[in-house]
Parts: structure tokens; C-alpha cells; sequence
């Protein structure tokens, strides 16, 4: 257990960090080797290192099933993913993209740079996360897409969204990172809206090294999205829409083929932590854990945790304690967008309920690096954070 | 007479297996074990590893830079430059180029104004250039380095300094070229290389940008994520361009294993001058700006009237026989989606791109071809030639 005993112990004043590697908030989780090199092999003997190559072909396959979809487009990552998806599914002569506040930081770059601007709403207190309610009032005759965004823990309401959209027609494209193994009402996260997208980098679920994919029902948008990573070839000699290069290599393929074979083993080791995490979470005053939605399939991958008001240090101050332990802790989507790039559709103090959580939320560290005694290890900490707390506050001298 | 032994008239083609134009370099499948096993050993996947730190290292002690800043592919390095030069309004530029040249300038928010190039060399042609630079909006110049060869760099950077804009690289074809013994890449304000597998340096996919101003490779980390390497400032818009840890490992294996790359083209180079000397109306492209060439492609010019059949028709005969030769850049970039609909009448001042685009090909070069293979290739040119007429009637009576 936490060999903490006095201030002195902390890494912040002195003591040895807690861990020598950093515990962080990164899945990294690592295929079985040679898994991997099987896959390898097959690119390898046909001589290909991209360009719609048989790997990318299966990785589209499995995961078009793993969703539940007849479409899924692969990219070279998931920010180029929600660029050229958000091009193509915006209602053209229409500027402005619906999006929460309290989400991934550089959503409002995807939406510049994919020529629109962002209408920032409000998130439901409970979800954390934007429903038919929050967006609706954004909502005006210059919205083009509506971008529905699955929180960190659990989903958005994507039925009251998908709803939202066919009465207004303003089509939804969602952004379900962080939810590939997660479903909605017993449905596949995969399927709701015109598409969803999803990361391959190494810190998700799915390690690609680097990567993203969309998934959709949409052959249109599908045949569009292959065509737009691929600089808008139609064939090998013309070029008929406009892109770029956004291809996924077939090694990083490779990788996130052998990461879906492990998959089910992973959630079950995710699940295990998750249970550590809550049952030695349970007795600490002044800290929730955001549950997980058993009721539906969940991924189980990240710990999200609210500092609630009889939790004695600030936020800030809690993560440089933490921080200096090598417990990479990290603020939940702080500061959110709205007060970060600016813009005149939410001006600071506009988003209450965003503002307020995003000065309340933890994610503590998961993925393969975390076993089961680390778990009980940061939780000590925390425990003795709180037990010392007025030897902890900023500016306190010993 | 018998007919001649060529795949269009019906014989079994010169190839069983179809013959690339990319470079295509594979590492030894012993080597590509070890260094993803070095990957796992350190689980470090992405975001700036151990492995991109060590390419960027090599590459700017190699080229000769103050930076590189490793990217997920050229195109993308290309989008980013022209974010961080904060480009707007006009940007000169071929229209004989990959499309992705102009693309960068569109995602960017920029345009272009297509320039047209020079006959003999291919590379932008100075003299339009300048006439270009004194229109109104013109905010760089994007020039281009083809065929393993330069543009005329001394007369552009005094043409761009005169009107005050930056001139800036698409040196995708020119990784380990030199202009009089000075590696290619630090020339102008940047300059954009790619290592997709068909070019001489492979990071299966991926490039870098190139540059010695310290202002403009730190927006240019910015924009790209780099998870602390150098300081931060602030930029319009940030992306996703990083390199992950499995392409640096393949960039410095190829890196590695560069001089017998080289050695490789420059022999196969070499002996397609042999196997093409003499075919009338055919010239093959020698690099002549450049003191030392990366033999990445080997293009040539087809003059119809004077070879008897026209470019088209010679693709079709090498396509017949696996030949996978290639029509770069036909059609003209000016001719493509969206830039078509955008300067409809732009082909009138691009005489030189437009014939360019109808009369050049570019044969398989690199890791997948072998001396024999260039010796069957210049012979089925050879044997198309001399029974250039029936050649051309198969061809009608197929297409019919």
C-alpha cells in the first residue's frame, strides 16, 4: 500500500513519486506481438504499404460488423476523419456546426477546418453530454450539421438526437471516440445519425499507432469519404471531388487488426479495473466515480471522477499532487471550447452548466499500464490527500 | 508476316506479374520484426516517440536544416505549411504537379494561380513567374521540384524577394538530390518532402517539412501536435499531422539502407538510357539543375508524329504487357475537380502543361525492377514502334 505517511513523502515537497513510470489516462494497450506480425505478413507479401491495401480492406470489414453497419471508411486519424465528414454531411450555403463546449479540444479547428464555424451548446448536468434539449436552442437558419458527441463515460442520447434531426432535417454526425464498444437502447454505437466516428490512436480502445474511422449506413457518403482521403480520385486518371491525403497505412492496419482480435479480453480486463477502481472509491468522502451504464454494453475504459463539494483541495491542486506522483490525472475537457477559442455564439459566463463542470471532473489514470494494486495505490493517495488536506492547500508552508 | 509479339496483338504479355512505377523499398522482413519489436518493448506508440525524435535528428543532420518536423504524409505537410506561412489570396504554382500541390493551398484557404512550366525541364517556368507575381492578392510561391530535379532556385528566390513574398517547396520528388553539392531541402522559406512508399525514402506513408527559420518551424510543431518539442505559440488552427513510431521505424531502415537504394535507381537509370538510345521520338528526361539526382523517376516524352503512335497508345501497349507505366500529371491540375469549375479558362495560358500533359509517361523504376525487366520493358517500346500502325488499328478495334 501507499507507503505515504507524512507531507514530506509527497513528490510535490520532496518524497519519492509514487510510481517511477507514469500511470496515465492512455489505453496503450499492446496486441499480441505475433498477431500482429501475422497480419504483417500479409501486406508484406503483397508488396503494399498503403493505398487501399488488403488490411485496410479487412480492418473496414471487421468493423463495419463490430458496428453493425454496411459502411466503414478508414483514415490516417480521427481528426481527418471528422474533417472530411463533416465537409461532406454539412447542408451546403448553410456556416455553422452545432457542437457542445465541454468536449475533445480541437473540435472548433475540425469545424474551421472544415470551413464552418462552431455554435457552442450546453451539455445535460446528469450525461455530461449533449441531447435533443441542449442543442435545440442553438438551432438557426444558418446550422449545417449537428455534431452529437458520446461523452467519456456512457453515451448521449443519440434516439432524442437522430429525432432532433429528422424534424428539423439538419442531418447529425456523431462523435463516438470514445464509445466504440458501447450501444444505446441495446443498439450498436455505430449506426446513429448519417455516420459516427471513431480514433485508432494508440491512447483509445483500438490501437492503430495513429488512425480513425468513420462508420456509416450511407453508401453515397462512404463512396465520397474513399474518395476524399484519396486526393478525390474516382480513377487512376481523374479526379472529380476535392481531398487530400487522409489514407491509413497498413501497417498501423495491422495493428488495430490485432487489437480487434484481443478486444473482448481487453473490456474484460477494463471491467476489472472499473470494479478496483469502485469498490476502493466507495468508502472515500468527497469523490464520485461516473458510473458506467450496465445496462447497456459498455467499454469500461475510462475512470471519470467528480470532485464533489466536501472534496477538501481544488481541482488545480489535486492534479499537481497527483501529477508529481506520476499519476497522470488529467481535467476533463478544461476549459471547454467556448472560453478557449472565443467566438460570439457563446461568450464566457453564457454556458453555466458547461462552465461548472468543467471545473469539477477527473480522469484517473486506466488502459494496460494500471493493474489492480496501482489502482489501490492511487486511492490511498487520494485517501491521504484528503486526510492532510490543510497541510496541502497552495501557500501552506511546513 | 506474323504478328509482332506484343500483348495488344494478342501474345502473352512481357510480365506475369503487373511491374509497378514506385520506388516501393521493403525493409528485410527480419529487420521490420525487430524494429516493431522495439516499438512493444517500449510501448511507445505515437505522439513525438523515441523514433521520430532520432528520423528528425538524422534528417536535419543529413540535409543540413536547423529543422524537420516529421509528418503524417507530404499532403498534409504541404496543408500545414500553408497554414503556418499564414497564406491568403494567390499562390503561384504548376499545374503540372500531383494534385495535392493545389489541394494544400484550398485547405488552407488560399489559391492558386496555376503558372505554367518549362518545356525541356518540366519545373516552373521563371520567366511566367514573374509576370504572375505582379498580379494582385499574390501571397507566395509554391514552386515545385519534378522528376528528381530543381527548379531554378537562385532566379526564383530573387524574383520572390523582389516582390516580398515567401517562395516555399513541393519537394516530394526530390529527397536526396543536391544542387551543386547542397542537399535539397533547405531552400526557400520550407520545403515539403514525402516518404510514401513509392518515393526513394518510404515511411509507408509520411514527409517532413524542411526549414532554418526557428519562427516558422515552431508554428508549424504547433499545428502538427507535438507533445512538448519546442516552444509553444500561438497559431490560426492546430491538426493532427504527427508521424507514429511505426513509420519513422520504416523511414530509418529505408534511411539505412539509402546508399543501395540509390545505387539501384542510378543502375536501372542508367540502363534504360542504354535500352531507349536511338527510339526516335522518344526522349527520356535527364535531371540537369541538379549536381547530384535521386533517379526517382524515369520519365519520358512521346512526340507522336515521330515515334508513330501517341502517348496514350504506348501506355495502353505497356498496360497490355503489365506494364504499369503512368500518365503523371494528365490530366493538368487545372483540369481537375474543383479548380476546372473555378478558372474554366485558365488552359489558354498553360500552352507548355497542356501539351506536357498529353505526351508524357513514366516507366517502373525503384525496389521491384530489375535489370531485365527494363531491357523487356525498352524492347516491347522498341517492338511497338516498328509495327507502330498495326499496333494503332488494335487499338481502334479494341476501343470500338
Amino acid at each position: 500500500m501507499s507507503s505515504k505517511r507524512h507531507r514530506s513523502d509527497l513528490a510535490l515537497f520532496g518524497g519519492a513519486p509514487l510510481f517511477e513510470r507514469p500511470r496515465s489516462t492512455s489505453s496503450l494497450v499492446a496486441p499480441d506481438f505475433d498477431a500482429f506480425l501475422a497480419y504483417s505478413r500479409v501486406f508484406y507479401d503483397a508488396r503494399q504499404f498503403s493505398n487501399n491495401g488488403p488490411l485496410v480492406q479487412q480492418l473496414e470489414q471487421r468493423l463495419a460488423q463490430l458496428h453493425g453497419t454496411t459502411h466503414c471508411v478508414t483514415f490516417c486519424s480521427g481528426f481527418w476523419a471528422l474533417v472530411l465528414a463533416v465537409k461532406c454531411l454539412a447542408l451546403p450555403g448553410r456556416s455553422e456546426i452545432v457542437m457542445p463546449s465541454l468536449t475533445y479540444r480541437r473540435m472548433a479547428d475540425v469545424a474551421s477546418w472544415a470551413g464552418l464555424v462552431p455554435r457552442f451548446c450546453e451539455v445535460d448536468p446528469q450525461t455530461l453530454a449533449v441531447s435533443a434539449q441542449t442543442v435545440r436552442p442553438s438551432i438557426n437558419s444558418q446550422t449545417a450539421l449537428l455534431l452529437g458527441v458520446h461523452p467519456i463515460v456512457n453515451c448521449c442520447d443519440a434516439v432524442g438526437l437522430e429525432q432532433l434531426s429528422d424534424e428539423t432535417g439538419i442531418p447529425l454526425f456523431i462523435d463516438a471516440v470514445e464509445s466504440v464498444y458501447e450501444t444505446v437502447q441495446g443498439r450498436k454505437v455505430g449506426s446513429f445519425g448519417r455516420a459516427e466516428c471513431f480514433s485508432l490512436h494508440a491512447s483509445k480502445l483500438l490501437n492503430g499507432f495513429e488512425g480513425g474511422y468513420v462508420t456509416t449506413n450511407d453508401e453515397y457518403l462512404a463512396g465520397r469519404l474513399v474518395r476524399m482521403r484519396g486526393f478525390g480520385f474516382y480513377t487512376p486518371d481523374t479526379v472529380q471531388e476535392f481531398g487530400m491525403n487522409a489514407k491509413l497505412n497498413e501497417i498501423h492496419a495491422a495493428m488495430a487488426l490485432a487489437g480487434l482480435d484481443g478486444l473482448t479480453r481487453q473490456v474484460e480486463r477494463n471491467r476489472e479495473r472499473y470494479q478496483t477502481y469502485r469498490q476502493a472509491l466507495a468508502g472515500l468522502r468527497g469523490i464520485r466515480l461516473v458510473a458506467f451504464d450496465e445496462a447497456e454494453r459498455c467499454g469500461y475504459k475510462n475512470i471519470l471522477v467528480e470532485l464533489l463539494d466536501d472534496w477538501p483541495l481544488s481541482r488545480q491542486r489535486t492534479l499537481e499532487l497527483l501529477n508529481a506522483e506520476n499519476v497522470f490525472a488529467r481535467a476533463y475537457y478544461a476549459p471547454p471550447l467556448h472560453l478557449k477559442v472565443g467566438g460570439a455564439s457563446a461568450p464566457p459566463g453564457s454556458l453555466h452548466v458547461t462552465e461548472r463542470l468543467a471545473e469539477r471532473f477527473l480522469l484517473l489514470p486506466c488502459g494496460h499500464f494500471v493493474d489492480e494494486q496501482d489502482i489501490r495505490q492511487i486511492v490511498e493517495l487520494l485517501r491521504f490527500l484528503h486526510a492532510q488536506e490543510a497541510q496541502l492547500q497552495p501557500g501552506v508552508l511546513s | 508476316m506474323s504478328a509482332a509479339p506484343l500483348a495488344v496483338l494478342g501474345a502473352a504479355p512481357a510480365f506475369e506479374h503487373p511491374l509497378p512505377v514506385g520506388q516501393l523499398y521493403f525493409p528485410d522482413w527480419s529487420d521490420y520484426v525487430q524494429a516493431m519489436r522495439g516499438i512493444f518493448e517500449r510501448q511507445y506508440y505515437t505522439n513525438q516517440g523515441p523514433l521520430v525524435c532520432e528520423l528528425e535528428s538524422a534528417l536535419q543532420e543529413r540535409l543540413g536544416v536547423q529543422h524537420v518536423i516529421c509528418v503524417a504524409n507530404a499532403t498534409i505537410g504541404l496543408m500545414m505549411a500553408a497554414e503556418a506561412l499564414v497564406l491568403r489570396g494567390r499562390v503561384i504554382t504548376p499545374a503540372f504537379s500531383f494534385i495535392a500541390t493545389s489541394q494544400s493551398l484550398t485547405w488552407a484557404g488560399a489559391e492558386p494561380l496555376f503558372c505554367d512550366v518549362d518545356p525541356r525541364s518540366h519545373q516552373l517556368d521563371p520567366v511566367r513567374v514573374e509576370q504572375a507575381l505582379w498580379q494582385e492578392d499574390v501571397s507566395a510561391v509554391l514552386a515545385v521540384n519534378l522528376w528528381g530535379d530543381v527548379c531554378d532556385y537562385a532566379e526564383l528566390a530573387r524574383l520572390a524577394a523582389k516582390r516580398g513574398v515567401p517562395l516555399y517547396f513541393d519537394s516530394a520528388h526530390a529527397f536526396g538530390c543536391e544542387v551543386n553539392g547542397r542537399a535539397v531541402g533547405g531552400f526557400g522559406a520550407l520545403e515539403v518532402f514525402s516518404f510514401h512508399a513509392t518515393k526513394v525514402l518510404s515511411a509507408a506513408e509520411g514527409g517532413c517539412v524542411c526549414t532554418n527559420d526557428d519562427a516558422l518551424a515552431a508554428r508549424l510543431r504547433n499545428i502538427r501536435s507535438s507533445y512538448g518539442a519546442g516552444p509553444p505559440v500561438p497559431v490560426r488552427r492546430t491538426a493532427n499531422g504527427r508521424m507514429s513510431e511505426a513509420q519513422a521505424a520504416i523511414a530509418l531502415l529505408s534511411l539505412q539502407g539509402w546508399p543501395a537504394i540509390y545505387e539501384r535507381n542510378q543502375a536501372l537509370f542508367t540502363a534504360y538510357e542504354v535500352g531507349l538510345q536511338g527510339v526516335a521520338g522518344l526522349r527520356l528526361l535527364h535531371p540537369g539543375a541538379v549536381s547530384r539526382t535521386n533517379y526517382q523517376y524515369v520519365v519520358c516524352e512521346i512526340e507522336a508524329a515521330v515515334f508513330g503512335l501517341d502517348r496514350d497508345e504506348l501506355h495502353a501497349v505497356l498496360r497490355a504487357e503489365n506494364v504499369l507505366a503512368r500518365r503523371y500529371f494528365a490530366p493538368g491540375i487545372h483540369r481537375c475537380m474543383p479548380y476546372r469549375e473555378q478558372f474554366p479558362d485558365v488552359s489558354a495560358d498553360l500552352p507548355v502543361t497542356e501539351a506536357l500533359c498529353s505526351s508524357v509517361l513514366q516507366l517502373p523504376i525503384g525496389q521491384a525492377v530489375d535489370h531485365a525487366a527494363v531491357a523487356r520493358v525498352a524492347s516491347v517500346i522498341r517492338t511497338a514502334q516498328a509495327h507502330a500502325p498495326t499496333v494503332r488499328t488494335a487499338l481502334q478495334r479494341a476501343s470500338a
